[in-house]
């Protein structure tokens, strides 16, 4: 009897492990997809966003507008926005996909791109874009969509970290908020100032990712993390010199205390304690709100190079939609400047197409910080690019406790990179 | 003599009783007898292969593959479970989980026990300090682990390093501290949790019979004694069962580290779930996290039947 039940179990666990087999997706589509352009593009296309802004009704109105426009040239498909919470967001499309069951067009970061369409996961663009459609995009804003030569996504929003200062504290040094630090000396010399005035000068989220901690100063540097082609590259004489610069703002007290596993400093920025924070347009937007002091903002500081982190975020296709030629004509009508305007008016994000800046014309520190996406990184742009942050992020720490030199944290750091590189 | 006569008769009578009839007939006869239990019962049923044996066997059989979102995956054979003895970050996190449990188990169980004792001490405002007591089981874990990092930070404005300035000790990293983080972590759980625990110390508590104390009084048992001698030894059914579910408790661990460390200093806060979570949903690797579960699922088994074999003969009151 036992072995009988057991017997009905199995066969009917295999009934459901044949009907939960992914359908090989429909090949008719992707023979020739050149071609794609000049036949009839119909059907439904479902597109997953998230809340942007903590108005839904709003955003509503937004997709709304942005899907008129899109059925202006294409009136035969039909468009389900759907909005999906922010909350374990690659679980949800991890597991739709999976089920064959997801959406045509999904919003992506730098960090998936290359991941999901290192594995095949994303339709490649390129048959679909014609000569001057990438014209108009911030060149920066490109260099998350494209993995190894192929675009997988368009861009439609951009930020850029830089340094907003307190100009109060600036006061309370002696400095003048006219003349900004702008190469790693000047810097130095200020937080030595706030330190000795009893101020922080810089926060220092090392809980948080490393995008906003210690790479955008290992690319300032003129070094790198890894590349496209899996060169490690963290321990040259140029990236070490970014793991010394934060060892010596943790030593001399530039950074505070708890830097090592900090998630945010805002209790600290807030309360009149800081002299700078790296920042975005969410710090912008909570400085204007809190406004308990006057502020400055500041372009990314130079070393070697003038760069910084800014994420971009995208539009993509997923290679087993069922309609890809509407999805990928939707990612283009997205990101176009029209609708570009519409979506970052409502979201105060900066626009990835140069000519949509000009919503910002209003604002002067949005315009401001629109002008810096130019020497905006969108992170590392590698497959396993997520994976070796973690390994990043110890070494770091351990340089920190004083438990390592920065040399030592750095080799070791490369030397966990090239392990993660060489699994399978 | 008679006995020997009807055992004789019996025997070939009970042998045939042992031929089965016919399928149908034995359906129809079980459907006429309990229809209505397989009626209630098969919802439960295809909802429990569903959720519960179906991820089950799949995840086993996933250890087994280079499992990929879109596309064929490939089979690996033991790849996946070799793997897992040269990392050294499960090995640590796998560590790390028993220490956290050292930190967090007795702890719970005793302040559990304390605050339990306190309630039933019969103090003044005994629902008040009940409700006191529960309101961190109540409370949403994001709230109380953000209150948490708030009291623990390790700066010198953290408002438990603005206590320790009063006693002449030097502000502490507390979670930004290797050894320090892990303990930190304990003790938000400890925080969390201990509610929970009083609310089954108090119902064992309650079903103590009173004039076991009475009789201890009248031999002039001290207070203490009668608390070692009669209350502490007939908890022992609720020992057990808080045992069980601070054990497994403790090896789930996930949202605290999640929440406030990230895994780190240097993964000395990163549990086995939440090396497995990020390895299933950062790495994309499905398959070698489908093994850490595995691993976590023996251990909570093993532990699970150690303590059955050693704690839960006894489950009796007297």
């Amino acid at each position: 009897m036992k072995k009988k039940s057991i017997l009905v179990l199995l066969m009917a666990f295999i009934l459901m492990l044949a009907a939960c087999s992914n359908e090989p997706a429909s090949n008719e589509s992707n023979d020739d997809p050149a071609s794609k352009d000049d036949a009839k593009v119909e059907g439904e296309i479902t597109v997953w966003v998230h809340p942007y802004t903590g108005d839904a009704a709003k955003e509503e109105e937004m997709w709304k507008e942005i899907v008129a426009n899109y059925n202006k040239d294409f009136p035969d498909v039909k468009v389900n926005v759907e909005t999906i919470p922010w909350s374990n967001r690659d679980q949800k499309v991890l597991t739709a996909l999976a089920a064959n069951n997801g959406p045509d067009v999904f919003y992506a970061i730098p960090d998936q791109m290359p991941q999901y369409a290192d594995v095949g996961m994303l339709l490649e663009l390129d048959p679909y874009l014609e000569d001057g459609d990438l014209d108009g995009f911030v060149e920066s804003s490109l260099l998350s969509t494209t993995w190894k030569d192929k675009k997988y996504g368009l861009p439609i929003l951009q930020e850029a970290y830089t340094f907003f200062y307190n100009n109060e504290v600036i006061e309370a040094i002696g400095e003048d908020p006219a003349k900004l630090p702008t190469t790693w000396e000047e810097f130095d010399a200020w937080a030595a100032k706030a330190k000795e005035k009893g101020f922080y000068a810089l926060n220092y989220a090392g809980g948080g990712s490393m995008n906003g901690t210690i790479y955008p100063w290992i690319w300032q540097s003129g070094g790198q993390v890894v590349t496209a082609e899996n060169e490690v590259k963290i321990n040259n004489a140029d990236s070490v010199k970014a793991f010394e610069m934060i060892n010596n703002m943790y030593e001399k007290g530039y950074i505070p205390e708890d830097s090592i596993t900090a998630s945010n400093h805002n209790e600290l920025w807030f309360g009149g304690k800081m002299l700078a924070i790296l920042g975005s347009g969410i710090d912008l937007t909570l400085l204007q709100k809190e406004g308990t002091f006057d502020f400055s903002i500041a372009a990314p500081l130079k070393n070697k190079e003038q760069l910084t982190y800014g994420t971009t975020g995208m539009f993509v296709v997923p290679s087993n939609s069922d309609n890809p030629d509407a999805a990928a004509q939707f990612v283009k009508s997205v990101t176009n400047a029209e609708n570009q305007r519409i979506f970052n008016t409502v979201t105060q994000y900066i626009p990835t197409q140069e000519e949509a800046k000009d919503i910002f014309d209003s604002n002067e520190h949005m315009k401001q910080l629109s002008t810096y996406t130019q020497y905006a990184l969108p992170g590392v742009i590698h497959p396993k690019g997520r994976a070796i942050m973690p390994f990043i992020q110890s070494e770091v720490q351990t340089m920190m406790a004083g438990d390592k030199t920065p040399q030592e944290a750095a080799d070791a750091a490369a030397e966990a990179i090239e392990a993660e590189l060489a699994k399978p | 003599m008679e006995k020997v006569i009807v055992n004789k008769t019996q025997a070939p009578l009970g042998h045939e009783k042992k031929i089965k009839p016919p399928l149908i007939m034995r359906i129809k006869s079980e459907w006429k007898k309990n229809s209505l239990v397989y009626i209630i019962l098969v919802p439960v049923l295809i909802h429990f292969t569903i959720f519960q044996i179906i991820p089950f066997v799949y995840s086993f059989i996933l250890t087994f593959l280079n499992y990929r979102i879109i596309g064929t995956s490939e089979f690996v054979g033991l790849r996946n479970w070799s793997q897992l003895f040269q990392d050294k970050i499960a090995i640590k996190s796998i560590w790390n989980t028993v220490l956290f449990s050292i930190y967090y188990i007795v702890p719970t169980m005793a302040l559990g026990l304390i605050l339990a004792l306190i309630i039933k001490s019969g103090i003044a405002m005994t629902k008040f300090f009940k409700g006191v007591f529960f309101l961190p089981v109540v409370t949403s874990f994001v709230v109380v682990a953000g209150i948490w990092e708030w009291l623990f930070s390790g700066t010198q404005s953290g408002f438990i390093n603005y206590l320790l300035s009063f006693f002449g000790v030097e502000p502490q990293l507390f979670l930004s501290d290797s050894s320090q983080a892990l303990l930190v972590l304990a003790g938000l759980s400890i925080f969390k949790v201990s509610g929970s625990t009083m609310i089954y110390y108090f119902a064992g508590l309650q079903s103590i019979p009173k004039d076991m104390y009475e009789a201890a009084k009248i031999d002039g048992a001290s207070t203490f004694k009668s608390f070692w001698m009669i209350t502490f030894p007939l908890l022992k059914p609720i020992h057990f069962y808080v045992l069980i579910i601070t054990t497994i408790g403790s090896f789930q661990i996930f949202d605290s580290a999640f929440l406030l460390t990230g895994g780190g200093p240097n993964f000395s806060t990163s549990t086995i779930v939440y090396y497995l979570y990020t390895i299933g949903f950062t790495n994309l690797n499905f398959s070698y996290a489908a093994v850490l579960s595995y691993v976590l699922f023996a251990i909570i088994l093993v532990i699970s039947l150690i303590q059955r074999k050693y704690f839960g003969k006894d489950q009796g009151l007297y």
